[in-house]
């Protein structure tokens, strides 16, 4: 085990609890990939990391890339929130849950840059994009202007 | 879900109650002389000392620590389970019913944290409960609290939905805590009020919040035999659940309409002989308003998407608060909204009062029959059915 690499990777994300089942999806944030798990025995993806596939019960646990593109399937605009470099909610900031066109139901949680906030709605399509925060690439979505689903 | 032989039924009782009651601002006291004021009144009431009590199960301050402080000579079953309320009284039943124990001694504190009110944070004698909460990370996440607002957004998406029906339950629980002498939230709300209010997490404005307080609620839980000896009247646990729905992560949960709230209605269902025609007396959690909403649903005083139609017209006007069916009030203390947040004690404190009928203005005429629904959408939500002997 390369210690140095584990040591490098926390220190990418200071604020963030990384464990052994969540550091392949925080190693790849760092080239600007989106990662999640996947199962390598039937297929199912699921969401947040896991050590063994919730379908199956293999331990086959593939980390892997997804498009990033899908539809907003939650959404809560913040009048106030935690302090963030960027944020200052003079404008609301949105918080969106995609649901990913990869598989029903599995769905990533970030914010939609690039549009007012307010003129965001439930199930227009997003793509993913990337932003610095804190030294490191955070995943975000952007409107892509196709239909809403 | 199983549960047609409920072992429980009807053999544990909740013997008596108290409350400090609840103030919306930081008080100059500890949460241990909180959990004090509630646990010293509750033993006397019911006319026990130190040595009666053999089980401890509560929030906060830890088992031990409450057992210490109270004097409490010899425990062999104690128990800090998490909130809400639901859980320790699932758990001490549980204990009780099974040899654990005899009399257990059942708290919550409710105290104003760093965490969620800026003048807590202010207080250096509150930094020790964590500034921390779902900001470490950033504001990208629906983890905790935001959770419901963005699950809020969605119901009323699928259901076309106007604020106006998460209004009401506000509504609802503001003009019964005007009846409630120790709520923390005791001046008149509208609608109109409602819908101006400082908006903090869209579409969840500061109403559809429950209010942090400090105070404490505590209960004593024994066997009905030992608790027909005792003074006020016993109140049964007729059935208890817990429920987990999985997917239960907050932005992984499949859909509103089957959460871990369906899995208490199924199973609180199958282990109990009475049912929501036979309850005088309904206390769905008020964490956050859509959480009542969904409650209705899932109980099936209504059908998805149609609680804020049923609030609607289950409307006194005269008294500006719900009374389904013309009598069944709902959370006729306040609930977390206007009582004040106590993660489901108040709930649980308000339904033994009301079938002890020590509920004073706020008594239900000749309720026999309590449905207490706790907790929300994802790892917290409970039943409770309890009933007058």
């Amino acid at each position: 085990v390369d210690v140095s690499d584990e040591e490098a990777l926390l220190a990418r994300f200071p604020r963030t609890p990384i464990d052994r089942d969540t550091a392949s999806h925080y190693r790849a944030r760092l080239a600007r990939r989106l990662v999640l798990d996947r199962c390598g025995a039937c297929g199912r993806w699921h969401h947040p990391p896991a050590p063994i596939c919730p379908e199956c019960w293999s331990n086959d646990v593939q980390p892997t890339p997804v498009t990033g593109k899908g539809s907003i399937h939650l959404l809560t605009l913040l009048h106030q929130g935690p302090p963030a470099p960027g944020v200052d909610y003079a404008q609301p900031y949105a918080v969106v849950t995609v649901e990913l066109d990869e598989q029903p139901a599995l769905r990533f949680t970030s914010t939609v840059l690039g549009s007012a906030s307010t003129d965001l709605r439930i199930g227009q399509r997003v793509e993913l994009d990337w932003i610095e925060r804190d030294g490191a690439p955070l995943p975000v979505f952007r409107l892509t202007g196709e239909p809403a689903a | 879900v199983t549960g047609s032989d409920n072992q429980l039924k009807d053999r544990v009782a909740v013997a008596g109650v108290a409350t400090t009651g609840f103030t919306p601002h930081n008080t100059d006291r500890s949460a241990a002389s909180l959990a004090a004021e509630a646990c010293t009144a509750v033993l006397r009431g019911c006319g026990l000392r130190p040595r009666d009590i053999d089980g401890v199960c509560g929030s906060i301050p830890s088992a031990p620590a409450v057992q210490t402080m109270l004097g409490l000579p010899e425990v062999t079953w104690f128990a800090n389970p998490p909130v809400p309320f639901g859980n320790h009284v699932v758990a001490a039943a549980s204990a009780i019913r099974s040899g654990l124990c005899d009399v257990v001694l059942c708290y919550h504190v409710s105290y104003r944290m760093a965490w969620n009110t800026a003048s807590a944070l202010r207080d250096p004698f509150r930094r020790p409960f964590g500034a921390g909460g779902a900001g470490a990370a950033g504001p990208e996440t629906i983890a905790g609290a935001a959770a419901y607002a963005a699950w809020a957004s969605r119901y009323l998406h699928e259901y076309g939905a106007p604020r106006e029906h998460l209004g009401y339950v506000a509504l609802n629980g503001r003009a019964n805590a005007l009846r409630n002498p120790v709520a923390a939230m005791r001046t008149p709300l509208s609608m109109d009020d409602y819908l101006q209010a400082r908006m903090i997490r869209e579409p969840l404005c500061l109403l559809d919040m429950d209010v942090p307080v400090d105070g404490a609620d505590a209960f004593v839980l024994t066997s009905v035999e030992r608790a027909r000896d005792l003074p006020h009247p016993p109140v049964l646990v007729h059935a208890a659940t817990l429920g987990i729905a999985s997917d239960h992560e907050e932005d992984q949960m499949r859909s509103l309409s089957r959460t871990g709230q369906h899995v208490v209605i199924d199973a609180l269902r199958a282990r109990s002989d009475l049912w929501i025609d036979d309850v005088d007396v309904y206390f769905p959690y008020d964490g956050f308003t859509i959480i009542t909403l969904a409650w209705l649903e899932a109980t099936g005083w209504c059908g998805r998407g149609e609680a804020g139609a049923f609030l609607e017209q289950h409307w006194d006007a005269n008294e500006g608060r719900a009374l389904i069916n013309r009598r069944i009030p709902m959370n006729p203390h306040g609930g977390a909204l206007s009582e004040g947040a106590t993660q489901g004690s108040g709930q649980v404190r308000e339904a033994v009062m009301q079938l002890q009928g020590f509920a004073g203005d706020r008594q239900v005429p000749r309720a026999r029959v309590a449905l207490i629904t706790a907790g929300g959408f994802f790892t917290n939500a409970q039943g409770i059915l309890l009933r007058r002997e």
